[in-house]
């Protein structure tokens, strides 16, 4: 039957291209997993064929002390940050009038457009002007403030559609009973937009775990705080001579969390993308 | 509701007054639940975008900052780092290299995803498993998937060189007038196309193959929404009419993918425009500035030439008029939904 023989071709036509979309990884985990004198002509050469983390040992040791915990701090508290602030601001948009509303509703919008780089420039500077640039803990904080402000806009377009979506009559009803807007926002609109607001959390995770230019601008040369990973593995790939099997194996580690994220709970990941455009 | 970007917005009575639910004075409650996030975003983002629009008049540098509170410091220079930038070749050469990126890049996202999406669509079963082989790459950093394609195009133990010499094309070289290409050092020169006002170096592509893969699927995502969104009855009916698959393909489901595809084509366009992380990871604008984009540039003006924070700031308001220029539709789309 020709629909049958179109349908096999149609699976192994798309087989073969996902396969080929698969091998970059492939190669970042081959080389990482390895010893470099068996991939140095190549990863697919697999005799022999030795398994060994020395890679991963040396890319850690390599990379500045206190760069995961960094990642972790700045991704955890930016997200925590960006996630509560959203929220709150998502539910007056979703909800409530007020003056000023599409205005800001467009300067808000404009982050998803315009490139980060309209707000580097006078980053550090104005950073170091309010005294975030000093300490151990400052700096990252001047990171995670300013992952807010740039999250902002993406927070507000995404929260705004989940809460939207919620039936207006249960509110209604609840304002009815005499219930104010604080009790509405966190006993009816909160708890029925978990799973928003868990799409939109996975999706800045991603974001700010993935970032280079923010943390490169903000902690790239300051020595008293480790950067973040995309840092330091940009450094690495950077030196003279890099060593493939250590930066391999750093660019895994920079790959894993959001990836394990993302195999955890894709669903969500999937549905917050379905919600309107990424910002890229 | 942004699912309305895709299909013909049908506002019924429920949707309609969904934003403005509560008829009783508001605004202040509004504003306390606002003022965290608008906060944070006035002080890190609003002021900060201000400093750069208003600092571009004026010469200053990292070791000298250009502050608004102190005016005695202030060197006004009018447009002089627009017309120092526009004159420079320089920055031409980004303007060119970052042309390559806006006009292939989008170009190769939509005709994948789209090729891809449809193709998976039409899977019996297995679709989601196949679809995330293609949206997996979308969460792994640029920095990440730069590394990782330096090693596929590197000579010595890249997938793709080898590729190639296996098949014994890793001597073909083409020179056809103003079309030079040979097929090996991908990442430093596999040729260029010379159009007499400016050269076309493909070592930009070989950038934009890796932001390709990594970017997809996004694309993938929102067609596959799309589709989803078109009745069976549509497709059926095309069938029942004696409409060949690849008829139903070019008649029924591309057409009524306009939404998607303005969408993804929108992204894809303002990645393509604000890239940097991929061109800093595996070239760092070169070799010489032959990979050198708009944000390579202006990163260097800001961060690693001295004096020239002023000239950057030009790149960066340039870079953002252009975008939200070009993004105006989207916006306009995105905003009336708001209102909605």
């Amino acid at each position: 039957m020709r629909s049958r023989r179109l349908t096999a071709a149609l699976y192994l036509g798309v087989t073969a291209v996902a396969i080929v979309w698969l091998i970059p990884v492939i190669t970042a985990i081959m080389i990482s997993i390895r010893p470099p004198t068996e991939t140095r002509s190549g990863w697919w050469n697999l005799e022999p064929f030795t398994i060994t983390i020395q890679p991963y040992l040396d890319a850690l040791r390599d990379m500045p002390a206190g760069t995961i915990r960094t990642t972790f701090l700045i991704t955890l508290g930016a997200v925590l940050l960006t996630t509560a602030g959203g929220v709150l601001a998502s539910y007056a948009f979703a909800r409530l009038r007020f003056r000023g509303r599409t205005l800001l509703y467009f300067l808000l919008i404009t982050t998803m457009i315009v490139p980060i780089q309209l707000i580097l420039i006078p980053l550090l500077p104005w950073a170091r002007q309010l005294g975030l640039l000093v300490g151990s803990w400052r700096p990252l904080l001047a990171l995670i403030l300013a992952h807010a402000a740039f999250g902002a806009g993406w927070a507000v377009f995404m929260l705004v559609t989940f809460f939207k979506q919620i039936p207006r009559d249960m509110i209604e009803a609840a304002h009815v009973d005499g219930a104010g807007h604080w009790e509405v926002f966190r006993r009816i609109v909160l708890p029925l937009a978990i799973p928003g607001i868990i799409s939109f959390a996975i999706i800045d995770f991603i974001f700010v775990w993935n970032d280079l230019l923010l943390a490169l601008t903000l902690l790239g040369t300051r020595g008293a705080v480790a950067p973040p990973i995309q840092v330091a593995l940009s450094n690495l790939q950077g030196q003279n001579l890099p060593r493939q099997d250590v930066v391999s194996a750093a660019a895994m580690m920079a790959i894993l969390p959001p990836l394990l994220l993302f195999a955890a709970l894709n669903r969500f990941y999937v549905r917050g993308m379905f919600a309107g455009g990424a910002k890229g | 509701m942004a699912v309305n970007l895709r299909r013909r917005p049908t506002p019924t009575p429920a949707t309609v007054h969904a934003g403005t639910a509560s008829r009783r004075p508001a605004t202040k409650i509004a504003y306390a639940f606002l003022a965290p996030l608008v906060v944070v975003f006035a002080l890190f983002y609003l002021w900060p975008a201000f400093n750069t629009v208003a600092s571009s008049f004026f010469e200053w540098g990292l070791a000298r900052p250009w502050r608004i509170q102190e005016p005695s410091s202030w060197e006004f220079v009018g447009l002089s780092n627009y017309t120092e930038n526009l004159s420079a070749s320089r920055f031409w050469n980004a303007v060119v290299n970052t042309a390559i990126w806006i006009v292939a890049f989008p170009v190769l996202v939509i005709l994948v995803s789209l090729l891809v999406s449809i193709a998976i669509w039409f899977l019996p079963w297995g679709g989601t498993l196949f679809r995330t082989a293609f949206i997996l790459p979308m969460t792994i950093s640029l920095a990440a998937a730069g590394v990782i394609w330096s090693f596929m195009y590197n000579p010595d133990f890249g997938v793709i060189p080898s590729l190639v010499g296996a098949v014994g094309l890793d001597n073909l070289a083409i020179d056809w007038g103003p079309i030079q290409f040979q097929a090996q050092a991908w990442l430093s020169n596999p040729g260029s196309i010379d159009l007499g006002l400016f050269q076309i170096r493909l070592v930009n592509l070989s950038l934009i193959v890796a932001g390709v893969w990594a970017f997809t699927g996004f694309g993938v995502i929102t067609i596959t929404a799309g589709l989803t969104g078109i009745s069976p009855e549509l497709i059926e009916a095309a069938r029942v009419d004696g409409a060949r698959p690849l008829q139903v393909v070019r008649h029924v489901l591309v057409p009524s993918l306009r939404g998607p595809l303005v969408i993804v084509g929108t992204i894809s366009f303002i990645f393509a425009l604000r890239t940097f992380d991929l061109v800093w990871v595996v070239t760092q604008g070169g070799p010489a500035t032959d990979t050198e984009v708009l944000s390579v540039l202006l990163y260097q003006q800001a961060f690693q030439f001295v004096g020239s924070a002023g000239l950057a700031t030009t790149v960066a308001v340039i870079m953002s008029v252009v975008l939200i220029v070009a993004a105006y539709p989207y916006l306009r789309g995105v905003l009336r939904e708001e209102q909605a």
